[in-house]
């Protein structure tokens, strides 16, 4: 064993070379071979490269990809981030948790079969709550549904399905188009096996239609979601399809080619359906020019820039980008541009850095290209850690050419010849998609020496990270590039004039290079004369939460959160009541349901105490505790902290505990105090943005909901979120189904068929599992006794 | 040339220094911690050297910001101080350690007993008696009757029973009587100023030996035939014998203090000859002084309740030049709080006489952590002597044998902080005021000792994450070294490998204590392990 790691480490030392760069690489490769990070391997590495035993053991506790100890076979991660919070994740977590026979300190179970752990945001925050197993994602999980996903995961492990290639397609004339979404959200509700489903009914029918698999359509909250083009009729969308009705759908639109087997069909469909009329039997189907569906609605008041041309893209298919005006811009940058027009042209557009700060892009350009230097780079920040959040995930799967197109435009402009797309290690499919693409544009020649002939040359590769959110930042982010920890450092020097190995580094985030080929094209004042004063342009969003409709929207900056809420995102679901929505994730803020009407833009957001953030945008409820929203952001923060700067370190630990307390009805009303003054400090004396803006959420819901502050000093969470303040109650209205019974993992409730059920709080553990499961609402939490009394 | 302002000081300095030297150039010093000078590279962490530039309204760490044209740095204000302080209080949330051990801060003299055992431990009485006396005039007599308050919060004393302070310091006081030299300590020059001292019990005794070792000469006044006050006279002290008292009332009248016997001090004689007569007074008459209504005390403020009104930290009375200590001020059981209260006096009366002004020296901040928990004792038994307390053989009236008492006093878990002395975070927080329960969590965390070195130990629990010897073991080339594990709150510093401390410092242990701002790293105690077993 021992003599097999050395060979296995060697090996990969041998792949990756010995330079301290190649740290986290390295450990990847190795972590991906054993599942952990072998003691031995480790010590190997140090004994054969310039990587220091301090070093390696620094890097590989700082990021929490990497581990230490064997796990179990299969990994099952449970989102955390703000969608799946505010839709109960840590439920699911618990449940997960209790499935699985775990102690309180362990992760595994003792079979080592499954490995629990939650993950900050998997990025699929319109089907949450989410969990992964290895590759397979389940969204809109339960607690109760818990024990059927590992039942279904190990059922998918016993018997893989094998895929039927459509191969029609490729001879005679097409009969139409049908287009499926797979972005990461559409393959976690199930559009994978729609797409099976589909190639083998096309097959099997023998009908000629083509199947596009395009990126991410934006509306995640209807998916899988199929699109049939056809000559000379209108398109009709088909949403939250499974499986089963695929055949249905597509029998409706094509009709086989030869007589025969048209016959054949139809016989077969006649047996398996026994009534055939024609119609399919879906709900959801939506014709593309009706205005009142919810696909419409959704689509319109959207302006689609770093989107473009959504949902009819194939993602790597370098030809139809190019048919699609991809690569013009490029073309006329290096034939007709000289670096400085392109600034110029930027600075212009009006463009701000979309990562959150606002930084002018122009600017920011300007600054590297006059940073003299015989080297340089461009970095696109793909490190999207922000719970909540998922637009780059989606740009960096769906449009990787127009990013790159950006990037090698900002390399021609500031004069840098090696760019580096910083991915998050969790956005394998990106990381996929984002390589096929590089490797196309090298053989086509638009990566490398030489650009198109224009005697300009420029590379990209791909850094994954390792999972550290402050990686986000430019400064902590090129330290792990280098193969450091994470840790940022002072500004001045800013990467831009001393980065990467100490050379000018131009940092932009992935939808600020997407939005660069569209303002080259179609001119700066296109743009500009999009989005409000201060803010050009568009922001693209990921709206989440209690919203009917979520999903992936690009916005003209200025509108207001109302529009987005009430007319693209629908209103609130469930009848619920709008009360807030945070925007900016972990930087941001709560801004409530009254103030709805403030525009989108970086002044008015940052002035109401939150920010625009990378574009997170969950929505919440009159369900949602403000105090919890408060104290699951800090958490998220303090456990993301690098843990250099003191008021970072322990400040924020210091904050959440005071949360904690105030949540279980211990809070006192000097503690509003501290934690403001606290949070003064932690804003004002720390080096980094992550520790600069940490305290936003706690602060903005001081300001906006301190009478929810208050009301749990005086013991009570009217929302009924915080488990220490509450009990749960069954009322007169139980029927006596029993389901609660049957499911409830403590044993609380007795088994009374016909009978009004009750709970016996001593066993009780709070898991909401009967609320959910009662078909009549009467399971209720109230107010606990004990604080009632207090 | 870079033109700025400092605290409102035009200033023109080269450009790519720090603030922090741009304002030492100016004589104006900043606080810093996590910083080194010279050939280490420098990462802003603890957040102490905070100063404000007016023109941003921010605050920037000055030891690693970059001076810039047209700076206006403010280092004092009440906002940089408030952030400065609130960084210490953050720390020292996070900072579990004792600076003082818990005896020493229930000794009412404030007593250095865990240095007192460690020269035991090393065969050095003397030079352990003198540290005693440091605080205790009359370490004989108490080493008889102290009820020792130290040996009651002793830690010890959660694993199995209290190291025997009390009898450790009656040994080295007699250790010092039995020497052919009996310790004096060398007195300040002659000041040609006269105290009287009114009572010769515990209080007047010690006031007075304090009071000779600055300068003055000194008279004590009783109205017995015999000097010790309660001491001698109270029901209370009937363990102590009688000529165990002599012993040492006659080495403060051998270091210079005459005694005036069977004189009751009237209104009339202190108005008239003691005031005239002496430069100061320091009464120390005890409770029984008052049962006589021509009573010179009752003319100040004396209420039966409350005692002699005195300004509560100088023991100043309200006359000028006139002090006051002992049962006088407050009746107590303790004669140790009589002797602690004799050496304030003594030190009030001296500056009173050397016309400064009467204050009290606040102690130093003291960090504590409170209970020690189970988990944590082995770590406290990694440098002690094992095993049960020592009885004297010959029983508690004896003394113990040099074998004995150097035993026992290894028995100390030296529950101090090794870096008291020399500690920045200690140093600051006292400055700056700072209060340690501010951010105190429920749940501390635990503390571990490495001691595998064979100069060094290491208390991860005390770091405060500067990361300076990590910086000194990667410039110095150590193999394995230190290194941040972890992150964020819970980020250690700590030996790649789980490795041990002896192979992480194999060349810069030196270095590393003394780059230390705390006292997570520091030198070992001199005792030698092998003498531990």
């Amino acid at each position: 064993m021992s003599e097999e790691i050395l060979n296995i480490v060697d090996e990969i030392v041998k792949q990756k070379g010995t330079t301290v760069n190649q740290a986290i690489p390295i450990l990847q490769a190795i972590q991906e071979t054993f599942n952990y990070l072998p003691e031995e391997a480790l010590k190997r590495v140090c004994e054969t490269t310039e990587i220091s035993a301090s070093r390696i053991y620094g890097i590989s506790t700082f990021y929490t990809q990497f581990r230490h100890k064997p796990v179990g076979k299969h990994i099952i991660k449970v989102c955390v981030g703000t969608a799946c919070h505010v839709k109960g994740s840590m439920q699911v977590y618990d449940a997960i948790r209790r499935n699985l026979n775990l102690n309180d300190h362990e992760d595994t179970d003792p079979e080592g079969l499954y490995t629990v752990q939650k993950v900050a945001c998997l990025g699929c925050c319109t089907i949450a709550p989410v969990v992964q197993i290895d590759d397979i994602t389940y969204g809109h999980l339960t607690p109760e549904k818990v024990d059927d996903t590992l039942v279904d995961f190990q059922d998918s492990r016993n018997n893989k399905s094998i895929s039927i290639v459509s191969e029609i397609t490729k001879f005679e004339k097409s009969q139409g188009e049908i287009r499926i979404g797979l972005g990461s959200c559409c393959v976690a509700s199930g559009s994978q096996a729609v797409k099976e489903e589909l190639e083998s009914v096309l097959h099997e029918n023998k009908i000629n239609a083509t199947v596009k698999q395009v990126g991410c359509v934006g509306i995640c909250n209807q998916v899988p979601l199929l699109e049939i083009q056809k000559p000379e009729t209108e398109t009709t969308y088909y949403t939250k399809i499974q499986q089963k009705e695929v055949k249905d759908i597509v029998l409706s639109h094509f009709q086989p080619l030869s007589p025969i087997q048209r016959l054949k069909t139809k016989l077969n469909y006649f047996v398996e359906n026994l009534v055939y009329d024609g119609i399919p039997k879906i709900i959801n189907k939506y014709p593309a020019e009706k205005h009142d569906t919810p696909i419409s609605e959704f689509l319109e008041g959207q302006i689609n820039i770093a989107t473009e041309n959504r949902g009819v893209l194939k993602p790597t298919d370098i030809e139809e980008y190019k048919s699609l005006y991809g690569l013009e811009s490029l073309r006329k940058c290096l034939n007709q541009l000289s670096s400085d027009q392109i600034i110029e042209e930027i600075k212009k557009s009006g463009l701000r850095g979309r990562g959150g700060a606002g930084f002018y892009v122009g600017k920011k350009w300007q600054l590297a290209k006059d940073a003299i230097s015989d080297e340089k780079y461009v970095i696109c920040n793909g490190d999207e850690g922000d719970p909540g959040a998922f637009m780059d995930r989606m740009l960096l799967e769906s449009y990787p050419y127009r990013i790159i197109e950006g990037m090698i435009i900002a390399g021609y402009a500031i004069g840098a010849k090696k760019g580096i797309f910083y991915i998050r290690a969790e956005y394998q499919l990106a990381v996929k998609r984002v390589n096929e693409a590089i490797q196309i544009c090298q053989e086509k020649g638009l990566l490398g020496e030489n650009i198109m002939n224009s005697g300009f040359s420029f590379d990209l590769s791909i850094f994954e990270g390792a999972g550290a959110f402050i990686c986000g930042e430019e400064t902590a982010l090129i330290a792990s590039v280098e193969g450091k920890r994470g840790m940022p450092s002072i500004r001045p020097p800013y990467p831009v004039q001393q980065g990467l190995w100490n050379k000018p580094t131009l940092v932009n985030n992935t939808e600020t290079f997407s939005t660069i080929p569209w303002i080259i094209r179609n001119g700066s004042k296109a743009f500009s004369s999009i989005g409000s004063d201060q803010s050009k342009g568009t922001k693209v969003f990921a709206l989440a939460g209690k919203v009917r409709r979520g999903g992936l929207i690009e916005i003209p900056m200025g509108i207001t959160i109302r529009k987005i809420v009430e007319e693209i995102g629908g209103g609130i679901a469930r009848g619920k009541e709008f009360k807030a929505v945070q925007i900016g994730g972990p930087s941001g803020g709560c801004i409530p349901a009254s103030m709805a009407d403030t525009p989108i833009d970086f002044e008015s957001l940052t002035e109401i105490g939150a920010m625009m953030g990378s574009g997170g945008l969950v929505v919440l409820d009159e369900t949602d505790c403000m105090v919890d929203i408060a104290r699951y952001f800090l958490s998220f923060t303090q456990d993301q902290s690098c843990g250099k700067c003191t008021f970072c370190r322990i400040g924020t630990r210091r904050m959440l505990e005071i949360l904690n307390k105030i949540c279980k009805g211990q809070g006192k009303e000097e503690d509003l105090v501290q934690l403001e003054k606290l949070a003064y400090n932690i804003k004002k004396g720390s080096i980094c943005g992550l520790a600069k803006t940490a305290p936003n959420p706690v602060l903005s819901t001081l300001k906006y909901f301190r009478n929810e502050y208050e009301e749990h000093i005086n013991g009570k969470c009217s929302t009924g979120k915080c488990k220490e303040l509450i009990q749960y109650n069954i009322t007169e209205d139980c029927i006596g189904c029993t389901k609660c019974a049957q499911q409830c993992p403590s044993g609380a409730i007795e088994f009374k068929p016909y009978e009004v059920h009750k709970i016996d709080v001593e066993k009780c553990i709070k898991c909401d599992i009967c609320r959910q499961v009662c078909p009549v609402e009467a399971v209720l939490t109230i107010q606990n006794v004990r604080s009632e009394n207090g | 040339m870079i033109n700025l302002k400092i605290n409102n000081k035009e200033i023109q300095v080269e450009a790519g220094i720090s603030i922090l030297k741009a304002a030492n150039t100016l004589g104006i010093s900043i606080p810093t911690m996590c910083y080194q000078q010279d050939n280490y590279s420098n990462h802003p962490s603890c957040m102490i050297c905070l100063v404000k530039n007016n023109k941003t309204s921010e605050l920037i760490p000055s030891c690693a910001v970059k001076v810039q044209e047209g700076m206006e740095i403010v280092t004092n204000d009440e906002e940089v101080i408030n952030a400065r302080k609130d960084a210490l209080e953050l720390l020292l949330s996070d900072h579990v350690g004792d600076c003082e051990a818990p005896c020493r801060l229930a000794c009412p003299a404030y007593m250095d007993i865990p240095e007192m055992n460690r020269l035991i431990a090393k065969g050095k009485f003397t030079e352990s008696l003198i540290k005693v006396k440091e605080e205790i005039a009359l370490p004989l007599i108490l080493g008889y009757i102290c009820s020792a308050p130290c040996e009651n919060v002793c830690r010890r004393k959660q694993i199995d029973e209290p190291v025997s302070i009390c009898l450790l310091k009656r040994f080295v006081a007699s250790e010092d009587i039995a020497q052919k030299s009996t310790f004096f300590p060398d007195k300040l020059a002659d000041s040609g100023k006269k105290i009287a001292i009114i009572g010769t019990g515990p209080a007047g005794l010690s006031a007075a030996f304090y009071s000779l070792e600055s300068g003055h000469s000194v008279t004590l006044f009783d109205k017995n035939e015999k000097a010790g006050g309660t001491l001698r006279y109270a029901q209370l002290n009937k363990e102590l014998p009688e000529e165990i008292l002599d012993v040492e009332i006659n080495i403060i009248k051998q270091y210079g203090a005459e005694f005036q016997f069977n004189i009751e001090i009237t209104k009339e004689i202190f108005e008239n000859e003691l005031r005239k007569n002496y430069d100061a007074i320091i009464i120390a008459s005890g409770e029984s002084g008052v049962s006589n209504p021509e009573s010179f005390v009752l003319d100040f403020h004396y209420q039966k309740k409350t005692g002699l009104q005195v300004e509560r930290r100088t023991y100043a009375t309200s006359e000028p030049g006139v002090f006051a200590c002992g049962n006088v001020i407050r009746t107590q059981k303790m004669a140790i709080r009589s002797v602690a209260q004799g050496k304030v006096a003594a030190l009030s009366a001296n500056m009173y006489l050397r016309n400064e002004k009467i204050k009290h020296e606040p102690r130093m901040f003291n960090s504590k952590f409170g209970i020690l928990k189970q988990e944590e004792f082995v770590e406290y038994l990694k440098e002690t002597f094992s095993g049960k307390r020592l009885e004297p053989k010959k029983g508690n009236i004896y003394e113990f044998s040099h074998e004995e008492a150097i035993n026992e006093a290894k028995r100390c878990m030296h529950c101090d902080c090794r870096a008291k002395d020399d500690c920045k975070l200690r140093d600051y927080a006292h400055d700056y005021n700072a209060d340690r329960r501010k951010y105190w969590p429920e749940e501390r965390k635990l503390i571990k000792k490495y001691n595998q070195h064979e100069s060094v130990i290491y208390e991860p629990e005390k770091c405060i994450k500067c990361g300076l010897c990590i910086e000194i073991t990667k410039a110095n080339n150590e193999k394995l070294g230190l290194t941040h594990i972890g992150r964020g709150f819970d980020v250690e510093i700590n030996i790649p490998f789980n490795e041990t401390i002896k192979d992480a410092l194999t060349k810069t242990a030196d270095k590393c204590v003394k780059a230390c701002p705390t006292g997570a790293l520091v030198f070992k105690l001199e005792i030698e392990d092998k003498e531990l077993e």
